[in-house]
């Protein structure tokens, strides 16, 4: 919270100045109502709606800026940084070079193809963005738009929202709904400044593509049907989420379908987009034939059968007669079945690939615990609690059911869709902290129908009574701004229906305190979300995790960059080709800082590659020179956090390591040897000896056991773990201490190469043979190896005893 | 015993005669029937095993197949008590799980004789319990082929639990002989949906003249409001990683509400949610009492209540979230109020 107070500032003034703007805003129905025929009353209604949108996207742009302002405009986290550098890599190659981009620096000894395993729309948005500016004479380097992609794109989303739930309930909600995706955390935590990610462009496009597809259900036309492909095809390009696209959209005209609202108005807007927007999703190359051969894309696919079978129908019904009609129930149920047998064949089969496991993980939800240890492994994809709910979305999350409620109270055909979009969405949410995102939109376009639905009815009567003296400031500027246009003739206008009105209104009611409370508490609490909003931003979602600051009491901040330091040194004084090793979360980091070739990285694809590397890790340091001579390893990177205390280390990660090792090498690797006997996992004297000597634990505390950190601790002492470490004085006999950096949190080691770590050549002379001694002298003698027990008496067995007595 | 008898025979052997043939031959039966030889014990097993690889073993049985030595066989033991009047809800559990390790490995290894699953009921063996110092059950012990049982041969239950899969793990790892867990699968989800399937149509076509309920909005909103709020209270994370229900700590506290905003107890989740309702009713009634025409008195207390159920639970929800978040510095009565 304290974290230098101006930015705070900074950020709040275009906050409020964001939230202002919303109280006039839910004046635009009643207005609208009232004097749709007047022009400039139009007029200004726009300037209303353009004004509250322009300021949602500074607002929104602004407080994403916090890490820019406090550290500087650096690419965030991991997967920003392989982004930048494949945007990069296009905007100097080209773009055919870009798809045809073999990395030989990923994966080593395997690499990766790039351009056939990446969604590209990412780098193409950036990259035209950059040639537009370019070819404008305006030299703005890459990284600077791939920082602030994300910040802007924002606004979009905010605009597209706003179009979105124009269309499902007014445009007063529609601002609403703009001005809480502006700013809502659980939107930001992707898209900070920095945070160069497929989401962050990919939110824009899943709301637009939703927007164009609402849009094109209503009219039926042609034109929106493809644009919502076009814009589908955006979506594809950008981001893996668009298969929650294609399987919503065909639910929606399944829902429609069952609840008897089929008109040929669906039956275009659907087959349009079917047919465009299958057959745009295989131009890109990392989806390929997916949506014709996987089981996710399956559900579209039938939805388009269905379709014509009943379009088919409801066309015979036209000339046929009911008796005829009843033949074919019987024919379309036979037809369901037998698509759905071929479709179960063919996945036996193999034609068509079942489910993956990172989506079938989210209808069965054990599955990837048990299954597959490196997708649970990911804190992304644990359950949310509802604390996280509340922290992503504070009062939206309370109110959005209200919205989901009128929507369901006032039904049709997009709001079924936005009814399907909220359940579906909060169920996956729920799943996995991960798809908070997709949730997100849909919680603000609910929560603006709520919030706007409530203030709507309170403000308009209250604007019909008093119509001078207004209880909000902001509403009676409005109001002034308003008169001098219509001064003459407005006034009469505005009277005489009144008077219209009052006896209509049974004689209206509430009262201007109750409605003012109301009213004022609403602000309060919106108020609060901002508020909230803020401080989430500011203080959980604006780090970019490779410069880390930490604070002293008196508010001094002291910044640690350890990890650009070490891999710049790995980039200076390492060989071009030098293989670095080290766990997967550092791989696209040391690709795009150090420029040098890694075993794994952050793009998960190789499961076994990933538990090589593990299992190096966990094993003692000869086993893992093994290993690592076999990877040509030279440098391994381990991240350290016991000097100052970083939770995010390696040693906390270890039980991971060791379970995914374990997931491919059972034989070798085993969880519970890294346990004490009691079953916890502690680094001080009492871990167990497999731990002490596994590579890791040497790695991180070589030499650490000389460190005194303070007076009162002992030397070793973690500060992560808090305990001493356990292992203090050992050397290294395959490795040696390459480089590391100032607060310890990177070490970088060097693996020796054979020559180097034998025995040192010693003279003749000097030569001796030493013998254990030992003060035990066997007596055996060459003639009598064998032992013998003292007074021990030979049987002889099956021999009965009193054959031996008589003998 | 046959030591024990043979050195307590040699001095009497002139002595009496008839008295010590009568002996031996006794010494004989009872070698017979106690410790047969171990190929004699490895086939009786196998034997055993291929009617029912889940053996169940008494005192005797226990002295004579695990522990007599030597053995060349592996087993994996179970101490349970499943008698009614034991009251161990978890052990009829554990034995369905055990019984699912023992099916699955005798299917993959049919005729192995390197791994027996046996079981001891504390109320057919309780010698055995007094003999292993066991005062819980169940326990899972692994008698390996060579040596005593090690610390490391009794599974941790408190820590990897008894399901199948982890009881695979620990054998796999306590004697290195591979299989998998093949589960029977289970029919009973998909039973329970067809049933509720067939309940369903079984309904409707009941009701078939009268539908009109399929079109009430009312029904479908709670629906939808019910759904929406179990899932942001959090009760799939509940169900994933099963939470306690409430904490109660060794001094007697009970706590209700999960200390960091890592973990949550069922019981907050359900209070979590009641808020959430009523934060939601609160709005939804303020919105109906300004837009619906009728008794003034009427509409404004709703507001009123609507107003305060708002504020109230909305504040409390806060509170309760500040109390997880730690340095979280917004509150909503003190501050505004």
């Amino acid at each position: 919270m304290q974290p230098s107070t101006t930015k705070t500032q900074a950020g709040a003034p275009a906050q409020t100045a964001g939230k202002k703007v919303l109280f006039p805003d839910k004046k635009v129905p009643a207005k609208q109502v009232k004097s749709s025929g007047l022009t400039n009353i139009a007029g200004l209604n726009s300037l209303i709606i353009f004004t509250v949108l322009l300021l949602a996207w500074i607002s929104g742009f602004a407080s994403r800026l916090f890490a820019v302002i406090r550290f500087e405009s650096i690419i965030h986290e991991f997967d920003p940084w392989f982004n930048y550098r494949a945007t990069a890599y296009m905007v100097e190659h080209g773009f055919y070079n870009f798809l045809n981009w073999f990395d030989e620096r990923a994966w080593y000894p395997l690499g990766r193809i790039v351009g056939g395993t990446v969604y590209p729309g990412l780098m193409l948005t950036s990259g035209s963005i950059h040639y537009i500016l370019h070819s404008l004479n305006i030299p703005v380097h890459i990284r600077d738009i791939c920082v602030f992609l994300a910040p802007v794109f924002s606004g979009l989303t905010a605009i597209s929202t706003y179009f979105l739930t124009k269309e499902l309930w007014s445009s007063g909600a529609g601002l609403f709904a703009a001005c809480f995706i502006a700013i809502v955390p659980g939107y930001i935590s992707r898209s900070v400044a920095g945070s160069y990610d497929n989401e962050g462009i990919a939110i824009f496009a899943l709301q637009i593509t939703y927007y164009l597809w609402v849009k094109s259900v209503k009219t039926g036309s042609i034109l929106w049907a493809t644009l919502t492909a076009l814009s589908y095809f955006y979506m594809v390009s950008a981001w893996g989420g668009y298969v929650f696209i294609i399987n919503l959209i065909p639910l929606h005209v399944f829902a429609l379908l069952v609840m008897n609202r089929f008109s040929v108005r669906l039956f275009t807007a659907y087959t349009v987009f079917y047919i465009l927007g299958l057959l745009f999703s295989m131009q890109i190359p990392f989806v390929g034939f997916q949506p014709i051969r996987t089981s996710e894309h399956m559900a579209a696919g039938g939805v388009f059968c269905l379709m014509f079978l009943i379009g088919g129908l409801k066309y015979l019904r036209t000339f046929m007669t009911k008796a005829e009609m009843k033949y074919f129930g019987g024919i379309v149920i036979g037809i369901t079945l037998v698509f759905l047998t071929v479709l179960i064949g063919l996945t036996y089969a193999g034609f068509v690939a079942p489910w993956s496991g990172r989506f079938y993980s989210l209808w069965d939800t054990g599955y990837a615990k048990i299954h597959i240890p490196i997708i649970a492994s990911v804190s992304e994809h644990q359950p949310t609690t509802w604390f996280s709910f509340f922290f992503d979305l504070h009062i939206l999350v309370t109110t959005f059911p209200v919205g989901l409620w009128y929507c369901i109270k006032h039904i049709n055909d997009e709001r079924v869709f936005v009814v399907l979009y909220a359940i579906s969405a909060v169920y996956f949410a729920g799943v996995m902290v991960r798809l908070m995102l997709t949730l997100t939109p849909v919680v603000c376009m609910l929560a603006g129908i709520a919030f706007s639905g409530l203030l709507e009815l309170y403000l308009k009567e209250e604007d019909r009574e008093e119509s001078g003296t207004n209880a909000v400031e902001e509403e009676s500027d409005g109001e002034q701004e308003r008169s001098p246009g219509r001064a003459l003739y407005d006034k009469a206008g505005k009277l005489r229906r009144m008077k219209h009105e009052k006896p209509k209104g049974n004689g209206d009611g509430l009262g201007a305190n109750v409605r003012n409370a109301v009213v004022i508490f609403v602000l309060m609490l919106l108020m609060m979300f901002t508020v909230h909003c803020t401080w989430v931003t500011s203080n959980a979602y604006s780090s970019p995790s490779i410069v880390l600051a930490s604070y002293s009491n008196e508010g001094g901040r002291a910044i640690l960059d350890d990890f650009r330091e070490a891999y710049y040194w790995l980039s200076q004084n390492t060989h071009t080709d030098a293989r670095v090793m080290s766990w997967w979360d550092y791989g696209y980091q040391i690709a795009g800082m150090a420029n040098r070739t890694t075993l794994v990285d952050n793009n998960t694809w190789n499961n076994s590659h990933i538990a090589l590397v593990g299992k190096a890790m966990s094993s003692n340091e000869s086993a893992a020179y093994e290993i690592m001579t076999s990877l040509d390893v030279d440098y391994v990177l381990v991240i350290f956090g016991g000097m100052i205390g970083y939770s995010g280390d390696d040693i906390n990660k270890f039980l991971w390591m060791v379970r995914i090792a374990e997931g491919e090498h059972p034989q070798d690797i085993r969880e519970s040897d890294y346990f004490t006997e009691r079953g916890e996992f502690r680094v001080d004297s009492e871990a167990s000896p497999t731990l002490l000597n596994s590579l890791m634990y040497k790695l991180s505390y070589y030499r650490f056991g000389e460190v005194k950190m303070d007076y009162r601790s002992p030397t070793g002492f973690d500060r992560t773990r808090n305990a001493e470490i356990g292992n203090k004085n050992f050397q290294l006999t395959y490795l040696e201490e390459a480089y590391t950096t100032e607060h310890w949190l990177v070490r970088v080691y060097r693996v020796k190469k054979p020559n180097e770590f034998n025995r040192p050549r010693i003279p003749i002379t000097k030569r001796t043979i030493s013998r254990q001694t030992s003060s035990y002298i066997s007596r055996k003698t060459s003639r009598k190896k064998k032992g013998y027990i003292k007074g021990r008496p030979t049987v002889v067995k099956g021999q009965k005893p009193q054959k031996r007595a008589s003998s | 015993m046959w030591m024990m008898a043979k050195k307590f025979l040699i001095p009497l052997w002139g002595l009496v005669f008839l008295l010590l043939l009568s002996d031996v031959s006794c010494q004989y039966r009872t070698k017979n029937t106690h410790s047969h030889s171990l190929s004699e014990r490895v086939s009786q097993l196998t034997e055993m095993s291929m009617k029912r690889p889940l053996l169940k073993f008494n005192t005797a049985k226990f002295k004579e197949f695990v522990k007599a030595t030597p053995r060349n066989y592996s087993v994996i033991v179970m101490f349970t008590a499943m008698a009614p009047q034991r009251q161990c809800q978890i052990c009829r559990h554990a034995n369905e799980e055990f019984t699912i390790v023992a099916n699955s490995y005798r299917y993959a290894n049919l005729h192995s004789n390197k791994l027996f699953f046996a079981l001891v009921d504390f109320d057919e063996g309780s010698e055995v319990f007094q003999m292993m110092r066991l005062n819980t059950a169940p326990v899972y012990m692994h008698f390996p082929s060579k040596g005593k049982p090690k610390p490391a041969d009794t599974m941790d239950i408190q820590r990897i639990g008894f399901s199948a899969e982890a009881i695979t793990k620990w054998i796999i790892e306590r004697t290195d002989i591979q299989f998998r867990v093949f589960r029977p699968p289970s029919y009973s989800g998909t039973v329970a949906i067809i049933m509720l399937m067939i309940l369903i149509a079984a309904f409707l076509y009941l009701k078939r003249n009268n539908l009109d309920f399929l079109y009430n909005k009312t029904i479908w909103g709670l629906g939808g409001l019910l759904f929406t709020l179990t899932m942001i209270s959090g009760q799939m994370w509940n169900h994933i990683r099963s939470p306690p229900f409430i904490y109660k700590s060794p001094n007697g506290n009970v706590a209700y509400i999960h200390g960091s905003s890592q973990g949550q107890f069922v019981f907050e989740t359900y209070i979590v949610m009641i808020l959430n309702g009523a934060v939601v009713l609160g709005m939804i009634l303020m919105t109906e009492a300004a837009s619906r025409k009728g008794d003034v008195k009427k509409r404004r207390i709703f507001t009123i209540m609507g107003l305060i159920l708002v504020g109230i639970f909305f504040s409390l929800l806060l509170s309760i979230f500040r109390n997880k978040a730690q340095g979280y510095p917004y509150r909503l009565v003190n501050d505004f109020f």
